[in-house]
């Protein structure tokens, strides 16, 4: 049996846009058509950019939103006909810096929804004392301290505990590591692929961070503008990625606006601009002298050229170019 | 997983609040304490105490007013418990967490405000005993329970009404606006500090329809009488019974609406 199986989901919401004194509506297409599987064991990662339909997808899996048309079923249940058993078997975060009481200690935040869980008495305190320490809140001694004066990261694996009072066999992360540093970030990501893996849980997790989705995802599906563009491992994927040269060439360029225009990616890499240009094969010669002379012509300097391997990332850029 | 659970729940959030928030406690404490004081010194512009003890037939005007403002405290109390279960929770971001626990929603959005609304009872009966007991020594004490015991049974419609309003916050996108246009109206229709006969017609007809007014009626009896006369407090009493099975049945309806319209829009 899948964990999660969602087929051909499709929801729109009617916005209100002001204009003076009158009001335009508007209907927004979230999902079109959105289907893919996730199985028992595995991390399976929801790809897109900022307002691709992730997290109404992960809403609409979690029973908090009524899809329009289409069917889902979470751990075999159906999540429009048996929400409450649907419920009973997933973990979800949805946002990682809020979502608690600001005026409860942690340790007190996660007894209130253990209790909401049904669960109770010492069975309770032991649950909420391993969560605790799972998730290293015991350690950074944050268990007893308020929610408001907890940190971003302490917030981030506060969500997680919650997410894993009742041990359910499904977890709907959204973004768990969003705006985290470096350290609580791996925290969080070792921890998932720790419970896929040897407790056999189903975790879904929407992303836009590709290194991340490469790094601890099994599978990928990669959603733009409410269609999931592709579905499969990460080296099923990168075989999707342009049959073309990637450049990467990191760089020093005091001006980037003009350098965003002339190539296909633009980010930074141990303190250098990186840039990716993609080219037929045979043409990175042609493709290199234009790229250099324009940073000598921006008063800028070449560091370092290599022809890079495809990535998640490369993919992604080509798919949600394609659609957008 | 079962209402049951769900008050448990409740309690232990708001013994933890509590807890954490001692002097919001003490405000608590306080509040009747403060709200009567006010209202008496407003009043002493107008006339003279001893005036207004007689124009109202009470035995003494501070207890009266510290009765009457217990039970105005406790019945914007409920309506707070169930529409601020919604809002406060959608505010914090924990609604959608709390939704998600295995419970149907509409019992959830029903029991939730249950405890923190007794708890308010208590804690403002609570903070008038020591005055009760002062001025009329036992029996004022009993008087206090009594009140309390009132204030317990009328919670029945009105936490139905205020479900009504939970239902309404849940389907509406400025929600600050269900609290901020209930509470004055409740205080201004229940005849708190003053008889409901001073407002328009309308207003004495529409006060008929608000729980807080039969609750206040009947308080103001036991509290401010030496021995409240049966028959006057059942006429309080039986108008509450009724207002509990109209407002129950449409509270039934009512909420399963929103909550299928809040989840058309996405819980947030």
């Amino acid at each position: 049996m899948q964990a999660i199986v969602a087929e051909d989901l499709r929801k729109s919401y009617t916005t209100y846009l002001r204009r003076g004194l009158r009001r335009e509506k508007k209907v927004v297409e979230a999902l079109r058509g959105v289907s893919f599987e996730v199985r028992y064991g595995e991390v399976f990662g929801l790809l897109g950019p900022n307002g691709a339909g992730k997290t109404t997808t992960v809403k609409i899996l979690a029973t908090l939103l009524l899809p329009d048309s289409g069917k889902a079923t979470v751990a075999g249940f159906d999540v429009v006909e048996q929400p409450t058993e649907v419920r009973s078997r997933i973990g979800v975060t949805l946002t990682v810096e809020k979502g608690f009481f600001w005026k409860l200690t942690g340790r007190e935040n996660l007894k209130y929804f253990g209790l909401l869980r049904g669960l109770s008495g010492s069975s309770l305190d032991s649950k909420v004392s391993e969560l605790l320490k799972l998730t290293g809140l015991e350690k950074l001694g944050a268990s007893d301290k308020l929610y408001e004066e907890y940190s971003l990261g302490m917030k981030a694996k506060l969500s997680l505990a919650r997410a894993l009072l009742a041990d359910p066999p499904v977890l709907m992360l959204d973004e768990p590591t969003l705006g985290l540093d470096p350290p609580s970030a791996r925290e969080v990501r070792e921890l998932l692929v720790k419970l896929a893996r040897e407790e056999g849980k189903a975790v879904l997790v929407t992303t836009h961070n590709m290194w991340e989705a490469e790094a601890i995802c099994d599978r990928v599906a990669i959603i733009n503008q409410g269609i999931i563009a592709a579905v499969g491992s990460v080296g099923e994927l990168k075989k999707l990625a342009p049959r073309r040269s990637a450049l990467k060439v990191l760089l020093e360029a005091p001006r980037l606006d003009e350098l965003r225009e002339a190539v296909d990616w633009i980010g930074e890499e141990d303190g250098w601009t990186a840039v990716k240009v993609y080219c037929e094969p045979g043409e990175e010669g042609e493709a290199l002298a234009g790229i250099a002379s324009l940073v000598a012509k921006l008063g800028g300097r070449v560091h370092k050229v290599e022809v890079a391997e495809p990535t998640l990332e490369d993919v992604f850029i080509e798919l949600t170019r394609e659609r957008a | 997983m079962t209402a049951v659970d769900v008050v448990k729940a409740s309690l232990y959030l708001t013994y933890s609040w509590y807890k954490n928030n001692r002097v919001m406690l003490a405000m608590s404490l306080l509040w009747p304490y403060l709200m009567a004081f006010l209202v008496l010194a407003l009043g002493s512009m107008y006339g003279s105490l001893s005036e207004f003890t007689r124009r109202m037939g009470v035995s003494n005007p501070v207890l009266y007013m510290l009765a009457s403002s217990t039970v105005a405290f406790s019945s914007i109390a409920i309506l707070e418990a169930a529409v601020g279960f919604v809002m406060y929770n959608r505010w914090l971001g924990t609604l959608q967490y709390i939704v998600l626990s295995p419970v149907k929603s509409k019992t959830l959005i029903a029991v939730a405000g249950i405890p923190d609304s007794m708890i308010s009872a208590v804690v403002s009966v609570t903070a008038v005993a020591p005055a009760a007991a002062y001025f009329e020594g036992l029996h004022g004490a009993l008087k206090a329970i009594a009140v309390l015991l009132l204030i317990l049974a009328g919670m029945t419609p009105m936490l139905a009404f205020s479900v009504i309003a939970a239902a309404a916050t849940l389907s509406v996108r400025e929600e600050t606006n269900v609290l901020a246009f209930l509470n004055p109206l409740i205080l201004l229709l229940s005849g708190v500090f003053y008889p409901i006969e001073v407002l328009p017609r309308l207003l004495q007809l529409a006060s008929k329809a608000v729980p807080s007014k039969y609750v206040i009626d009947a308080a103001k009896l036991v509290a401010t009488y030496t021995t409240p006369e049966g028959k006057l407090l059942m006429l309080a009493l039986y108008p509450l019974a009724a207002l509990a099975v109209a407002y129950n049945l449409i509270a039934l309806a009512g909420v399963d609406k929103a909550v299928s319209l809040a989840k058309r829009r996405g819980f947030e």
